[in-house]
């Protein structure tokens, strides 16, 4: 296994899952990087390891408590085993977004979560049927309770602009009416709280949707968009920028969709495809992408081995601008550049604070430590990160700066501690954590 | 025009007719709907392209590079000699209502015959709305109380029926085409304010715009010129536990964040934590803690994230760093289903925020130099839907606010009985108009330099 093996399994487990500590980027590397994505791509034994989080010494209530829902995800992410398919369910949460501010039912949103897991390597024909009938997603766009009078358009527009062609690809005005004729019928009822479909109220008539006539169901309008020729390209070049910010080169994108059609609309096959390519793992020495705020708080935990024992990271991740189950709209969040704002990048820096907690307390470092000795023992304590050549400068002038001339026995308590807890600071959260 | 976008002629000949019109007439005269020419001669814009999408996924904020080259102390002097040459510089904020804005009913045509019926369910009943003075046609909805009197002092003026011929039912597609300032397929990724920043605002001062809120607001993007995200200036402070020496943390900090790279996203980075902190040593004297609480505002602002936003940012102004333009949103537009419990309770946050901060500006001596644009990517279609929501429309109901603001209303309602082919309000006025009138009567920057293609028509917004 050489260094760049590791380098390279490194950066997959960040874009592809929430980041790993040495050991488990040591052990994933050991057949190579080839070996290192089949293993993502179709993980065995347990999803999760070590115990579920408790929160105030209580287990999580996550279908009832303000905010559980939000650290449940969390804590998930930050245990799971199978990386590729966790961090798919957060890119489809993505993709399909669908926000609890709108929904108001942890329940179903939950419910949702499961629907995006299940389908999250599967058949996206699948998961996009399976979405259609989401009760999540009928209720946040509008579908429950269309009817043939007046039609709602909401799902209809998104399902064409967002899910399946991406904007004005393929399709324009009348198809959204004519889809969102279609896709009438099913019901809510608000004090059973039950979701149905309901034949009178669907519109039985002939639609003319994308080129294609008759007398569609819902679930065809699904059928006919994933079909459509502009699809494939779109949710392929999708999948592709999840992984790298680099443009994706029109051979590539032939090849993708390629694979896609054979394999009827599967999305193992694409992703095996996408993860082994060298623009993923390109400038291993200059990361491009940013890290989304929910993988960089997950990776933060993971790496320092921090269980998740209250309920700051709730109100910490909107600071950061990624709260899963609420995203800002029905396009998911703008990532990339975007996620790095002054403001947003105080809530990481004080993340970093948070996460390091009461950890190196005064009097717990003998006099004489050397700045090797500190800096080896902070990145051993941080799993050890990806660091420039500037940020490695920056901790060694600290390491050596921070403690000169403090030598009287208080200053030796305190500041061997402080250069300690402020190494681990920036490993975690200086301008080189932010990028993978 | 971006290179490639299909140049809307028939457009600009229609609107040049139409503007003869409105440039006579003080007051605007509704047109009757007969009078309008056909839409159909408009080029469809198109949208964004699949390329668009994946490149805006990548995202492009480079605002805050130009600051590299620059010491704390040049940064600080620079922005004090920014903020000392012009006492009196004029301040534009844009406030988005996100999702669309259903502008019929906000400003209600009560004479319209049309309305009632097509708004069975949905509409607001003639005698709770609240009277407009000087415009008998119209009624406010009863929950804008606070601008209700924000009005009725001349403070705002009212545009119905403003978009861009042909509207695009998109959000994704309309909020860009507001933000970018730009109509059709594109790729620019800067903002509109952003732009006029990069062509007369500062190179060093990251306050001369500000994004009030966790994330930067897209009508900010700059090319060049540094821009500020800043939530809430009481606490904007970088805090290690147990690291007494604040300099030396800072000291590592800052020197991790220099240096050039071929990586975007690490540039992006550094340059970014570069800003932070010289944002941080600002707002330093608006700190809120044991010993500073927060200074009351003049009249409460709602207890609600647009009434906490604004009053950060009447904070901020009141500070002096310079700030030429600042931007925030508020979302939960998008009322496709039970709109009206919803949309009520939108519209008196609207209201009641605005009025506090005309207030809270007044105290500050400010509110001469502030105009708040409160705007939305579309109005919703005038036929309600069956889930007493309403769908995607046209025409949005746009609003500037302040006290230089030329109260009225001052563009035209076509009135509902002719709609367009998607059955949605026509357009009588493109948002660029407001743009391009705000940058040349209230920032001081040609508008062609900020708007490509811009053409001469101005409204009577600025008094």
């Amino acid at each position: 296994m050489s260094a760049r093996d590791r380098a390279m399994v490194a950066r997959l487990l960040w874009r592809a899952g929430f980041g790993g500590r040495p050991e488990e980027i040591a052990e994933l590397a050991r057949g190579g990087l080839d070996t290192a994505v089949g293993r993502l791509l179709s993980p065995r034994g347990p999803a999760l390891a070590g115990r579920p989080a408790r929160v105030e010494g209580a287990a999580l209530d996550s279908l009832n408590a303000y905010g559980h829902d939000v650290l449940w995800w969390l804590d998930r992410a930050v245990r799971t085993r199978h990386h590729l398919v966790e961090r798919m369910t957060l890119n489809w949460h993505d993709h399909f977004a669908t926000t609890n501010a709108e929904v108001g039912d942890n329940r179903l949103m939950l419910a949702q979560y499961w629907t995006l897991r299940r389908g999250a390597l599967g058949s996206f024909r699948q998961l996009a049927r399976a979405m259609t009938r989401d009760r999540a997603m009928q209720r946040f766009l509008s579908l429950s309770n269309s009817h043939r009078d007046a039609p709602n358009e909401n799902y209809a527009r998104e399902l064409l602009e967002l899910f399946t062609l991406g904007v004005n690809n393929g399709y324009g005005e009348r198809d959204v009416r004519e889809a969102a004729r279609a896709l009438t019928g099913f019901t809510y009822d608000w004090d059973t709280h039950r979701f149905g479909f309901d034949p009178e109220r669907h519109d039985g008539g002939i639609k003319r949707i994308l080129g294609r006539r008759g007398r569609f169901t819902p679930l065809d309008v699904v059928d006919i968009a994933v079909d459509h020729p502009a699809h494939a390209p779109y949710l392929c070049r999708k999948l592709w920028g999840y992984f790298t910010p680099r443009p994706c080169p029109p051979r590539e994108l032939a090849g993708l969709v390629r694979l896609y059609r054979e394999a009827g609309t599967g999305v193992r096959p694409v992703l095996g495809r996408i993860l082994t390519n060298r623009a993923v793992y390109a400038d291993l020495e200059a990361p491009d992408m940013v890290k989304p705020p929910f993988v960089y708080l997950a990776g933060m935990l993971r790496l320092t081995r921090t269980r998740i024992v209250d309920d700051q990271w709730r109100w910490r991740l909107s600071q950061m601008g990624q709260v899963p189950f609420y995203p800002p709209n029905v396009s998911g969040w703008e990532g990339g550049l975007a996620w790095l704002s002054t403001s947003a990048l105080r809530a990481r820096f004080d993340a970093a604070t948070a996460v390091l907690g009461e950890a190196v307390e005064d009097g717990s470092i003998a006099r004489g430590q050397t700045a090797g000795d500190a800096l080896r023992r902070a990145y051993s304590a941080t799993g050890r990160p990806w660091v420039s050549g500037r940020g490695r400068r920056a901790l060694a002038d600290f390491a050596t700066r921070s403690v000169a001339g403090r030598d009287e026995d208080w200053e030796v308590e305190h500041y061997l501690p402080e250069r300690q807890r402020v190494l681990r600071h920036l490993l975690l959260a200086g301008p080189d954590a932010q990028v993978c | 025009m971006a290179a490639g976008a299909p140049s809307p002629r028939g457009c600009r000949d229609w609107h040049a007719t139409r503007r003869g019109l409105l440039g006579r007439a003080r007051d605007v005269v509704p047109v009757p709907a007969d009078a309008l020419e056909s839409l159909d001669a408009f080029a469809r814009g198109g949208g964004l392209t699949r390329r668009n999408l994946l490149e805006r996924g990548v995202g492009l904020w480079i605002g805050c590079s130009a600051v590299a080259s620059l010491s704390t102390r040049g940064v600080l002097e620079a922005a004090a000699a920014q903020a000392a040459d012009a006492p009196d510089a004029t301040i534009l904020v844009s406030l988005y209502l996100d999702g669309g804005n259903d502008g019929l009913n906000t400003l209600v045509p009560l004479a319209d015959p049309r309305y009632q019926p097509l708004r069975a369910r949905l509409g607001v009943a003639p005698e709770s709305t609240l009277a407009l003075p000087d415009a008998p046609g119209f009624g406010w909805h009863p929950s804008l109380t606070g601008l209700k009197q924000l009005y009725d002092a001349g403070k705002v003026a009212v545009m119905p029926a403003v978009d861009f011929q042909d509207a695009d039912q998109s959000h994704f597609n309309s909020a860009a085409y507001w933000r970018t300032g730009i109509v059709g397929p594109s790729r620019e990724t800067t903002g509109w304010l952003g732009r006029a920043l990069d062509a007369t605002g500062a190179r060093d001062n990251p306050l001369q715009a500000i994004s009030v809120d966790h994330s930067p607001d897209p009508v900010l993007a700059s090319r060049r010129a540094p821009t500020a995200t800043v939530h809430d200036p009481s606490s904007f402070d970088f805090w290690i536990r147990g690291a007494w020496d604040r300099e030396g943390f800072v000291r590592a900090y800052r020197e991790a964040a220099t240096g050039a790279t071929d990586s975007p996203a690490l540039a992006a980075a550094r340059s970014t934590y570069r800003d932070a902190f010289l944002v941080q040593d600002r707002l330093r004297p608006l700190k809120v803690d044991d010993e500073h609480p927060l200074p009351p505002a003049p009249v409460p602002y709602p207890d609600s994230d647009l009434g906490t936003g604004l009053q950060n940012l009447a904070r901020m102004l009141g500070a002096g760093f310079g700030t030429r333009v600042a931007a925030l949103s508020i979302g939960g537009f998008d009322t496709h289903d039970d709109q009206a419990p919803d949309h009520a309770d939108l519209l008196s946050d609207v209201g009641d925020s605005l009025w506090a901060w005309q207030a809270d500006l007044a105290a500050r001596g400010l509110s001469g130099r502030v105009l708040t644009l409160v705007w939305s990517e579309f109005g919703r279609r005038p036929q309600e839907n069956d889930s007493a929501g309403s769908d995607h429309g046209a025409g949005g109901l746009v609003m500037l606010v302040g006290d230089r603001a030329n109260g009225g209303i001052r563009t035209e309602f076509p009135g509902l009985a002719r709609l367009d082919g998607d059955d949605n309000l026509l357009v009588t006025t493109e948002f660029r108009t407001v743009y391009a009138t705000l940058l040349e009567s209230w920032l001081g920057v040609e508008a062609a330099r900020v708007l490509p293609g811009i053409d001469a028509a101005r409204l009577p917004l600025v008094r």
